[in-house]
């Protein structure tokens, strides 16, 4: 079975998201901890009070992100196991 | 023989008392007791404690080095009696109060205390709040301010703690005062308390509250909650 361009796209767009959102947890992870220095990095951008807001709506579309990859990943290699 | 033998014997008998006196004489020198300086507790009446140590550090300007002898804790704003404290004043004219209070953070941890401290209550009536002062604002010595309601003040126990777990609070935690706002999330609690102003501006927003906290920052609500 050949993959489609379609959900080759939507795998990659899975994927970059997944990473973005992860970068993002990260980093408003650390604008939480460690505000002053993020503070200062980010000219003042990303404050406390925002980087809470941000960290504490991205779980969801986290979880969301991520559980999509693995199901991808695991279709994937079942189609690699289970030649057609 | 004998003689040698009976002058061994006093020599030694001698020595011995020689020993003894000197003995004695150290022991009289250690009479006195010497208060050490005191160490943290972690159980008060069978329950567990945290440690001053459990704390993150998370203050707007990191820790302050309060010089004590130059130290005024002022009441100012809506009062009848502005009143300006010396560290040694404040404690030495007012009651002095223990409580275990949990602070509660918004980053997610929280800590046990036994607190000591004076009333905030106390404090205020001593300069007579005017019948307009409705918020009670707190400065503290790196600019930080919040707020709290003069009523959340005076109908509750709200201490200003000066000791954790029996010690002095150390720099990090507030010294030379820190106030204990029970049931309030933990951006209320300022440290290093410099001057409490009482004020009719029921909007007065403190420094996280004018950066989006919940003024009220009751620990039943959301710290965004308004």
């Amino acid at each position: 079975m050949k993959n489609t361009p379609t959900p080759d796209l939507v795998k990659r767009i899975i994927h970059w998201s997944l990473l973005t959102v992860t970068v993002i947890y990260f980093i408003t992870g650390f604008g939480i901890s460690e505000f002053r220095t993020v503070e200062a990095l980010s000219f003042g951008l990303l404050t406390k009070s925002l980087a809470f807001k941000m960290h504490n709506s991205l779980w969801v579309p986290f979880i969301v992100l991520l559980v999509l990859h693995i199901v991808f990943a695991l279709i994937r290699k079942r189609r690699k196991v289970v030649p057609s | 023989m004998n003689r040698l033998i009976l002058g061994a014997a006093v020599l030694s008998v001698i020595s011995m008392l020689a020993v003894a006196i000197s003995g004695c004489g150290a022991g009289s020198s250690m009479d006195k007791t010497e208060e050490l300086e005191p160490v943290e507790i972690r159980d008060y009446e069978g329950e567990k404690l945290s440690s001053a140590n459990d704390f993150r550090e998370n203050s707007i300007e990191g820790p302050q080095q309060v010089e004590i002898e130059s130290y005024r804790l002022e009441i100012a704003g809506l009062v009848e009696n502005p009143e300006s404290y010396t560290y040694d004043e404040a404690l030495d004219s007012h009651q002095h109060y223990q409580k275990v209070v949990t602070v509660n953070c918004v980053e997610g941890w929280s800590a046990t205390i036994l607190w000591e401290g004076l009333l905030v209550r106390e404090l205020l009536e001593e300069s007579n709040p005017l019948p307009d002062a409705k918020v009670v604002i707190f400065h503290a010595y790196d600019g930080y301010t919040t707020s709290l309601p003069l009523d959340y003040i005076m109908n509750n126990d709200i201490i200003m703690a000066y000791k954790m777990n029996e010690i002095t609070l150390p720099a990090e935690r507030g010294f030379p005062f820190q106030l204990v706002a029970e049931s309030k999330w933990g951006y209320k609690w300022i440290k290093w308390i410099t001057k409490i102003e009482l004020s009719e501006d029921e909007d007065y927003l403190g420094y996280w509250e004018s950066r989006g906290y919940s003024n009220t920052a009751d620990l039943d609500k959301g710290f965004f909650e308004k």
